[in-house]
Order: structure tokens, then sequence, then C-alpha cells
């Protein structure tokens, strides 16, 4: 009999995304409660018993009651689906109000992995849940997993919550997992969450990335994992599954000297009517002349409101000045004086960066209302 | 730079033909030519030559082809400090740009290079003015301007501004650099105030502000969440502890901890009465066995006493007896020694009375002997002092004066010296007679042959034989004044003495002297006679007189009396110690007896007292006996109740011991119990305010107040940079107009004022120090409008700039040619004479290039007359 389920975590449910505003972060946070609703949809769709969401579910220990009740309201909606909720380290159990709380308010078809027992959760399928029992446990919680029996041909599934080796949504020291443990504790599969982007870590070991992506880190599109396994020891069958609903896109627009900058970056965007739904990062290097970079700031000032969210970053971005750019501020007198004095203090080694920069910046600003004033 | 020629071929009206202006010296050159002659495509060549890119097909270098179309080549020669060398420049088709070092013929550069080398020439540095100075009929710059201001009558002078505004902007930027500088201020001032803080109200101010607020807000948030975590940590470390404390087996265990030690406590509190009880017996027995020992003791130690107490009274008995006895004996003794001592002390009164009467009858004997011895004496001393009345009487006849006979003694020798003085002094007369003479004689004397006579006064000679003759001496007679007083005085003297002379005195103080000392030996004798004087003598006399009265008779040897005495007082002394000797004895012998008494009646009350302990006689046997047995009774009950106590002692456990263990049981119970209640009480505090915090949802806000923080940070940098750049552009643009308003506007003014005072005597320019441009006109003492100048006015204004910069870089070592094309239109002859005057005097440093149609009025001018020639370049 194959078992099939999805992997899911770090839905952060009750994130407000401070760093924007307008409606932005309500946007957002809608967004991360709605992936419930996806994940459930997805269950129905490819046969999915039940959804396995590996830690940090809510993003606070204290989510507000509305968060907490909406979310536990929404997964009721699609029983007989059964949810599984395992404590992350941003919902650890350490929040036990949070968990007083849910053990009152969970439906029959949630089911709470506080406790690191083997937990049926369908017939010879046992869960071995690692709840995070505080923020930083700083063991392998995990561990237990190696000793626990269950009986012959019965499909083992891990459930855990934290890094493998160094990499971690936050900081990383102690409590890693092991990650071999699907090896060693001779699971199935071993569901994991903490890192928001999907990532294999070997055939039996994944984390499945946040449903929502929350931050540009990933540049991956919010994704769920369904897995199948059809027997006790037999390889699990991964496929991963579009969740998200904002993309979060770190553009990097390298120029070299010639380049049409602006056609460049242009070349990078999404289509139109996707732009709504796009948080982009565009992060600009390499090296231009002067009227490119006015037209390049322009030409971001044109495209900014289609997004969602648009940030660009060009300090990485050097800007070649030719002689004819500056006879373009002027050939002589004083503006060329005051352009001949920023271009030279903009390449001085005497200066620090800071005050390079500023001066290469205030060059480009002459340039750009010497061009205004002209025309 | 200098130029030496210019060629243009196939330029404007010059359609596939060209013209040369060779020979282009230093100082004033001058095209003249006639309208339309070709001499301002030459100007307009020439400054395509240095200004248009040879690549370039703007209009200016549209408008240099002539009409049938083609290229236009322009070639220029020109000197400068590194050479001379050839500019040849091509435009559209086959456009080119060539520089060739005339030294050597070598082509040194072409294309962009040639361009290069060309800015290089006409840019006198970026900041400075243009290496080649322009002045275009009514144009006053380089740069494009009003395409209008070059049409028609009216394109020339609108306004003087335009007539040196062109340099100041070349070099100041301009009306370009003002608006760039107030658009920066205005971008500027959208973020912060003049002295550079975030405005208020604006978004720079706002982001600031956000950022504060978020800061604090954050702030504010996270110490709530930490208060939520803290309440979190504690209410779980709470609720694991309660449940370990609520565990059924563990209080089970805790009461069971509490009965064992109770009972355990119960068994060891009995014990321990138990053995308090024996050792409370023991001491009693302990007591009582030592009592009796005591008692027993007592009575054995009494007896012993007793007896010898009754030996030491018959002891003390016999020495009071004995004591007894010697007193009495020393009594008697003592009777018998006093009676010897009162004996012997009569005998010596006796003898001392008899001694006394026996000394009295001597010294009446004395005193009757020594009484007429007294008689004679005085008698005698009567004697003696009637013969001492009698010689004082006689001493005082004979007194003299004190020193008298020495005066006198004196005064004889001082008469005697007087007159021989006297005598010495007066005039004399002598003879010598003839034989047989006559004696003459003097005052009835003789005088004598050889013999002076003196005389005194008046003497007279009597000579026989012939009369008188009389002398008279006219000498003075002083000397005989002082004999005089002299002689007096010896008169009074010997009065006074009683004497007639000298040896008649030396006698009467011999006598005298004499005299004295017989009375000092009668006075002598006196005093042997009566030395205490004669009431003395006499009193004495009165005492011997009395004692001899009553003078009697004793009939005793005085030796033999006073011997007899001295034995009586030596009895007497005897006598006297022997009696003292007996009394210590005596008394000894009383203290003895009250010795012995005392220590008798001690031992007596001794003796009570031991009776009184010992009680009958009879019964002191049997009572002792009774008082051992009772001794021995008590040791046994001893012994026993210390084998008692020991073992009971053995038994006991340690009661504090087991009541700590019964306390500490209990105190566990009652701890754990009060922990739970108060631990209950704590989760429900902690429980109240986790829930009121994530009621509040304050984590979920903490993390939106983190994120916001972080955004507004970026804004607000962000806006930082942007405040940092738009005042580095400003801080950039204003040193670079103050730098060129300092190196060149300034200068310029000072090479400009000696200008203008060459061309107008009656008018007073002054300029704005900061714009350059003419500020006030002052013609004869009034102030005019600058508007109002006149064209003429303008236009030498204009040139003369160009002149005064032109001087100004020939200074700095970069001369630039200057360059008229009919720059002097309005000019009156007399003005253009002396424009003429003041290029004359510029043209000592530098070339000027003059283009004119005014053939007429610039023949004034002189200078180097040029020619265009017609020139077909060499293919």
């Amino acid at each position: 009999m194959t078992f099939r389920f999805i992997h899911s975590s770090d839905l952060h449910l009750g994130k407000r995304f401070g760093q924007f505003s307008g409606d932005l972060p309500a946007q957002l946070r809608e967004a991360r409660h709605a992936s419930i609703r996806r994940l459930a949809e997805h269950a129905r769709e490819q046969g999915a018993s039940t959804i396995l969401l590996a830690g940090d579910t809510f993003d606070t220990e204290t989510p507000s009651p509305m968060v907490l009740r909406q979310a536990l309201t929404e997964m009721r909606h699609y029983a007989p689906i059964h949810w599984v909720i395992l404590p992350g380290n941003h919902d650890s159990l350490q929040a036990a109000q949070l968990w007083i709380t849910l053990k009152a308010e969970a439906p029959e078809n949630v089911t709470l992995a506080v406790d690191a027992t083997p937990l049926e959760i369908a017939p010879r399928v046992m869960l071995l849940p690692a709840p995070c029992t505080t923020r930083r446990p700083g063991r392998d919680l995990s561990e237990w997993m190696d000793g626990a029996g269950t009986s012959e041909g019965t499909i083992r599934i891990g459930l855990a919550h934290g890094a493998v080796q160094s990499f971690s949504e936050e900081d990383g020291g102690l409590d890693v997992i092991a990650p071999d443990r699907a090896r060693r504790a001779g699971l199935d599969y071993l569901a994991l969450g903490d890192w928001h982007g999907g990532v294999e870590i070997d055939q039996r070991t994944r984390y499945s990335g946040s449903p929502e992506p929350d931050r540009f880190k990933h540049d991956r599109p919010g994704e769920a994992l369904i897995v199948s396994i059809e027997a006790a020891s037999a390889l699990p069958e991964v496929t991963s599954l579009e969740t998200g609903s904002f993309s979060w896109r770190t553009m990097k627009l390298d120029l070299v000297d010639g380049d049409d900058a602006v056609a460049r970056m242009g070349e990078l965007f999404p289509e139109a009517h996707l732009r709504r739904q796009a948080l982009v990062k565009l992060v600009i290097g390499g090296r231009t002349r002067l009227d490119g970079r006015t037209a390049l700031a322009s030409a971001i000032q044109s495209a900014r409101p289609d997004f969602a969210w648009f940030e660009f970053h060009d300090e990485a971005l050097a800007t070649e000045c030719e002689t004819d750019d500056l006879d373009a501020i002027d050939i002589g007198g004083a503006l060329r004086g005051a352009a001949d004095a920023l271009f030279a203090e903009a390449g001085s080694a005497a200066r620090s960066a800071e005050e390079r920069e500023v001066a290469r910046a205030a060059l480009g600003r002459l340039y750009a209302l010497a061009q205004k004033v002209s025309s | 730079m200098k130029i030496l020629a210019l060629r243009l071929f196939n330029v404007k009206r010059f359609a596939a033909r060209g013209v040369a202006i060779e020979g282009i010296g230093d100082g004033v050159n001058v095209l003249c030519a006639a309208n339309e002659f070709g001499k301002s495509t030459s100007f307009e060549a020439l400054h395509a030559l240095f200004f248009q890119l040879h690549s370039s097909t703007a209009g200016d270098v549209k408008n240099l082809r002539p009409y049938s179309g083609g290229n236009p080549l322009i070639e220029a020669d020109i000197s400068t400090q590194q050479g001379v060398f050839r500019i040849t420049k091509q435009f559209y088709g086959r456009g080119s740009a060539r520089i060739i070092d005339l030294g050597n013929g070598r082509l040194i550069a072409q294309a962009d290079e040639a361009e290069n080398f060309i800015a290089s020439l006409v840019r006198g540095g970026t900041a400075g003015p243009a290496g080649l100075l322009w002045v275009r009929q009514g144009m006053t710059g380089i740069e494009k301007r009003n395409r209008a201001d070059e049409e028609g009558d009216t394109k020339i002078r609108t306004s003087l501004l335009q007539s040196v505004q062109g340099e100041v902007e070349a070099v100041t930027g301009g009306r370009r650099m003002s608006e760039i500088i107030a658009a920066t201020e205005e971008e500027l001032s959208q973020l912060v105030t003049r002295t550079g803080k975030a405005k208020a109200g604006e978004p720079y101010a706002a982001a600031i502000e956000e950022r504060n607020r978020l800061e604090a807000e954050e702030q504010r948030l996270a110490a709530e969440v930490r208060l939520l975590r803290d309440a979190l940590d504690k209410r779980a470390a709470a609720a694991k502890r309660l449940a370990e404390l609520d565990r059924t087996e563990e209080r089970e265990e805790r009461r069971r901890n509490v009965e064992v030690a109770q009972v355990a406590f119960g068994t060891a509190k009995s014990q321990f009465e138990t053995l308090r009880a024996a050792k409370v017996e023991l001491e009693l027995i302990r007591v009582q066995q030592d009592t009796a020992q005591r008692a027993l003791e007592t009575f054995k130690s009494a007896a012993e006493k007793a007896v010898t107490i009754t030996v030491a009274l018959n002891e003390v008995e016999r020495k009071r007896l004995e004591a007894v006895t010697n007193r009495d004996m020393a009594l008697d003794t003592a009777a018998k020694a006093r009676a010897a001592f009162d004996a012997a002390e009569i005998e010596e009164q006796e003898a001392l009375a008899l001694l006394v009467r026996l000394d009295a009858m001597l010294k009446a004997r004395e005193a009757h002997e020594r009484l007429g011895e007294l008689q004679q004496k005085l008698e005698g001393a009567e004697v003696v002092l009637k013969e001492i009345e009698q010689a004082e009487a006689e001493v005082v006849l004979l007194k003299m004066p004190e020193k008298a006979v020495t005066e006198l003694e004196n005064i004889d020798v001082e008469i005697a010296k007087f007159r021989a003085v006297a005598e010495a002094g007066r005039s004399s007369v002598g003879i010598a007679y003839e034989p047989h003479s006559p004696i003459v004689s003097l005052s009835g004397e003789p005088l004598r042959e050889g013999k002076q006579r003196s005389y005194n006064g008046q003497a007279e000679l009597t000579i026989p034989g012939i009369g008188i003759l009389t002398l008279r001496s006219g000498q003075p007679v002083g000397g005989d004044r002082q004999l005089q007083q002299s002689q007096e005085r010896r008169r009074v003297l010997l009065a006074l003495m009683g004497v007639e002379d000298l040896a008649a005195a030396r006698l009467k103080q011999v006598n005298e002297q004499y005299k004295k000392s017989d009375l000092r030996e009668k006075k002598m004798h006196l005093s042997l006679l009566a030395p205490d004087g004669f009431a003395k003598l006499r009193a004495e006399l009165a005492t011997y007189r009395a004692v001899t009265n009553d003078m009697l008779e004793v009939k005793a040897d005085p030796a033999q009396v006073r011997a007899a005495h001295e034995a009586a007082e030596a009895k007497r002394i005897t006598a006297r110690e022997a009696w003292r000797a007996v009394g210590p004895t005596q008394s000894g012998m009383e203290d003895a007896i009250v010795a012995a008494s005392t220590q008798a009646a001690v031992l007596n009350a001794e003796r009570v007292q031991m009776d009184a302990i010992l009680g009958q006689p009879a019964m002191r046997v049997e009572r002792e006996e009774q008082m051992a047995a009772q001794l021995a009774d008590f040791n046994t009950r001893l012994a026993e109740q210390l084998t008692l106590v020991k073992g009971l002692q053995e038994e006991a456990v340690d009661l504090a011991l087991v009541e700590a263990t019964l306390n500490r049981m209990r105190s566990v119970a009652e701890a754990a119990m009060k922990e739970t209640s108060q631990l209950r009480e704590e989760i429900a505090g902690w429980t109240a305010e986790i829930r009121a915090r994530s009621e509040d949802a304050v984590e979920e806000k903490w993390r939106e107040s983190i994120d916001a923080l972080a955004a507004m940070g970026i804004r607000v940098v962000g806006y930082n940079k942007e405040v940092a750049v738009l005042q580095r552009l400003r801080d950039a643009l204003a040193t670079a107009r103050s730098q060129a308003r300092e190196t060149y506007l300034l200068p310029v003014m000072n090479e400009l004022r000696p200008l203008l005072g060459l061309l107008f005597d009656d008018v007073s320019i002054t300029f704005d120090e900061k714009t350059l441009l003419p500020d006030r006109i002052m013609r004869n003492g009034q102030e005019e409008d600058v508007e109002r100048l006149s064209g003429g006015m303008r236009e030498q204004l204009s040139v003369l700039t160009r002149l005064a910069f032109a001087r100004l870089l020939a200074k700095n070592g970069g001369p630039a040619p200057v360059i008229l094309d009919d720059a002097l239109v309005y000019s009156d002859d007399d003005r253009i004479e002396r424009m003429f005057d003041a290029l004359h005097r510029q043209a000592r440093e530098q070339q000027i290039i003059v283009f004119s149609c005014r053939q007429r009025a610039f023949q004034k001018l002189g200078g180097n007359a040029l020619q265009m020639l017609d020139w077909t370049p060499a293919e």
C-alpha cells in the first residue's frame, strides 16, 4: 500500500513584513494564510491523505488569537485531510501557551507532534517527530529516532526542524541534525523544515522549503513536496509542487561599457502581468558611462509602479567617465572645473571609499543636471 | 599660440577654389576688404578649424559647404612654444584631421589625436578661457547664441550684459552654472535646512523621525518580548517543577518519611528519659556516700586531735607556772636596785653643794686683789691726760699754714731771679783811667778801672777836676714792678707765718714736729692705762668693790671637793643602770604568763569542740563502727547504679539527631506543599501575563518593527547619501566658480581698468565684483543706466574685455591670438583711433588679427596688412 503525503514547512503564519509599506505587508501576510488552502488543494489533487508541517508553522511563540484560530479553522475546513504540526524553533514547545491553546482548539484532523515518541499516522506508517523543545535546543533532537523501534514492515517517517551541518536560517551551532539521520535511524523519509528553499540532502532526506517565500535569499518560488512511499524501505518518490502566490526575485544586472543598460534590465523583468505579484531586488554591477547610468535611473523610476516591490542596489556599479562625458557637462570654464574636480576625487586613492562614492554620485548628478539645463 | 597662415579650399563661397592668407605676424594684423570678399568666410573657416570636430556634421559645419557641395578643407600654420605646426582638417567626405610638424615635416597626429592636439591649444586649461579670443560683428562669444542675434540690424547689442557675458560665462559657467547650482540648492532644500539639518516636515526629516520612532518602538517591543519570553521560560520551569513535586509517589514518600522519623523520635525520647532518671539516682547515691565518708573521716580526725590537745594543755600550764616564779624574782631585784640609786643620788647632791660654795669664795678673793691694781691705773691715767692737754696747746701755737714754707722758698728764688734780670737790663758805665788820673765816682762811689757799673734812671758822675756828669737812661723799669710784687707777697707770707725769714720758718717747723711726736707718745700711754676709757675703768672698779664687800671663808681643799663630787656622780650612774637592767626581765616574764594563758584558752576551746564531735566518751567506739558500716553500704549501691547507667548509655540513640531528621522530613514535606501552592500561583500569574501579551501579538509586532526599522534605516542612509551628494556637488560648483573668479576674473578686471582709462576719459565704469558685469556708469559725474550705453561703447567694451583676457593669458605664459571680425562698426572715428591705440598697446605682447570692411577707417590702424591669395591645396 502506497503512502502519499505532502511535506511542507515554514509557513510562518502571522509574519508582518514591517520593511514594506502600504498594502503590501497585509497582502504578504494574507498570502501566507492562503498557503494552507493551496497545500490542501494540492493534497486533494494528488490524493495525499496527510500534510506534514515540519516546524515554524507560526512565526512567533505567541501568535495573535486571530492568526491561530483562523489557521485551525482553515485546516478543519479541509478534513479529512490530516495535518501534523511539528513545533519548530519559532514556535517551540517553550511557547507553552501556544501549545496549550492549540491542544485545546485543534480540530480532529490536526495532530500536534509535541512528543518525541512514535506516532501512527496511518496503518503501518509510523511518524517519528523531533519537536523543538526550546528556541535553541543545543543538541540533535532527532537522535532518539535511532533507537525507536517499530514493528517489521512499518514505514518510518522522520519529522524534524533545524539545520543539517552549517546552513540554517538562523545561527547554526550545536543543534545540528545529523545529515545521515535517515540512514542511521532506518527512516524511509526524513521531512525537514527550517530552510526556506527546497533542498535535497539525500534520496530520503529533504527540506521542503516554505510554500510562500518571505525573503530574497533563496530566489525560488514557493513550493511543497508530494512524497509517495510504496512500502517500508522503498525509495520515496518526491515531486515538487508550486504553491507560492508572490515571487521574490533577486535580479543581477552586470553591465559592461557599451551595453544598453535599459534594454538589458528590461530583459530581466518578468512578463508585465506577473509583475504585480513580484518583489524584485535588482543588483546592478559592472561598469557604465554617465549617460547609461542616468538613463538607467530614469528607466527604474518608470518601471517601479509595475511591481509589488522594487528595490535596486547600484553600489557595485562603477561609472566609466570619459572626456566627452565631461565635455557634455561643459567644455571648459567653472562647470567643467567642478566636473573635473569631482571626477578626480571619485578616482582618488587618497579618499575613502565613501567619499569616492559621494563624488561619483555628485558627478552623475551634475551630468544629469547639465543635460537638463542644456535642453 | 600664434597663427602664421590660414588656407581654405572649397569653403562656402569658394566652391572648388581656395584662398590663403599668409604671413600673419606678431602684433596687429589687418585684413581689410570689402564686404562679400570672403573675409567672414575666412573667419568662419578659422573658427571651424579650431572648434569643430573633423567628423562633425553639425549645423556650423554644414554651413561651411559651398552650395555646390564638396568637402571643405581648412589649413592653418601655427607657432607654439613647442614648435611650428600645420593643422589640416577636411570635413564631410574623407573627413580628416592632421597635424604636421613643420620643423621636420613629420606627421605627428591624425584623426582623434589631432583633435586632442587642437583641443589642448584652444583650451587653456579646462577652467580657463579659450585659447583663441574672438569678437565678431556684434557677437561676443564663441558659443552658440540666439540665432536671431545674428540677423537683422537689431541683432547686435541687445544688452550690454551680453557684450561681456560671453567670456565671463565661458569662465564661470555662467547661466548654466547658476541654473545647476539653483537646481542643486532646490533639491537640497527639500531635504535639509541651510545649516545642514534635516528639514522639518520634509521626507528626510520624516524618515529620520520615523526611524527614531521605530527604534524606540523596537526597543519597547523587544523589552516586552523579553518579558514575554522570560515569563514563558519561567512558567515552563515552574510547571516542570510542579509536576515533579505533585507526583503521587513523591508525596507518599514524603509522608512516610515523616512517620518513620516520628516513631524513631518517640523511642529515642523514652530511652532518654530513663537514662536521665538513672543518672539522677546515681548522683544522689554518690552524694550520700560522700557524706558518710566525710563523717567518718571527721570523727577519726577529731579523736586524734583530742589526744594532741590534752598533751599540749599540760605543757602550757607548766610554762605558765615557771614564768610566774621568774617574774616574782625579777620584782625583788628591781626594788633593791632602786634603793641603791636613790642613795647615790643624795650623796652626789651634797658633794655638788660644797663645790659651789668653794668656787664663790675663790672668786671674791681674786676681785679684792684686782681692785688695788685698778685704783693705781686710774690715778696714772689722770696725770697723763693733763700732760696731753698741755702738749696740744703748745702744738697749736707752733702751727703754720700748710705748704707756707715751700711757698716762701719759691718766692725767695723768684725775687733773686727778678733782681738778676733787673741788674742785667740796666745802663752801665765803665772807665779806663789814664795813669795818674783822679778817680771818678758814680753816685758817690768810685768807679774802678775795668769794672762796669750799672745805674738806674739817672746817675751822676763826679769827675774830679771837671765837674759832675749826669747820666740818664731812658729804659723802663718793668722788672722792678714784678720784683716788688714778689717782695710784697713775701712780706705778707712772713707776717702770716709769724717769722722773719725762711730760716726762722724752718726752725719753727722743726719745733712743731717735735711737739707732735711727744703728744702721740702720751696718748699711747693713756690708752695703755685705760684701754676702754675712764668710764669702763671706773665701773670695773665699782664691781670689784661690791664683790669684795661680802667675802666669806671656806676651809676646804678645792681639789678634794671636786674629786668627791665626781665619785658620787659615777656611783649614781652605776646604780641607775643596775636599776634599769632589772626592768626588761620583769616585763618578759609578764608576757610569757599572758601567752601561756591564751594558748591554754585556745586549747580548751578546741577540746570542747572535739568533745562535741566525739560525743559521749562511752559511746565513741560503737559510733565509729556504725558509721563505717553505713559507708560500706553506700559504696555497694554506688557501684550498682554506675553499672546500670553505663548500660543505659550504651543503649541510647542520639536524640538530637533523630529530632533533626524528624524536623528535616517535616520541613521537606512542608516546603513541598508551600512550593506547590506558590508554583501554582506563579504559573497562574505568568499565564495571565503571557495570555495578555500574546493576545496583543507583541512578538509579531516586534518582528514587524525590526523589519520596518531595518528598511527605514536604509532609507535614512539613502537620504544621508543624497544629502552628502548634493552638498558635495554644491560645494564643488561653488568652489569651481569662486576659483575661476579668483584665477581669471579679478585679474581680468585689473587688466581691463587701464584699457578703459585709455579709451574713456569722460566715462568711468564700475564692475560688479561678483558677476564682473558692468554695474554702474558715471558720465560727467552723472550716473547712467547701463542699458543706455551706446552701441559703440558696447562693442568697445567687448573688445577690451577680450584684450584684457588675452593679456592675462599672455602673462600666464599662454598667449592667445585675438581675432576681431568687423568688431568696430559702431565706433566713431575718434573712438576708433583710441581703440587702435589700445590694440597696438596690447599687440606688443601678442597677436591680434583684425578683419574689417571699413577700409578707410582702418587705414589709420596701421599694422601688418594681410592679403588674400588664391590657393589650391597640393594633392
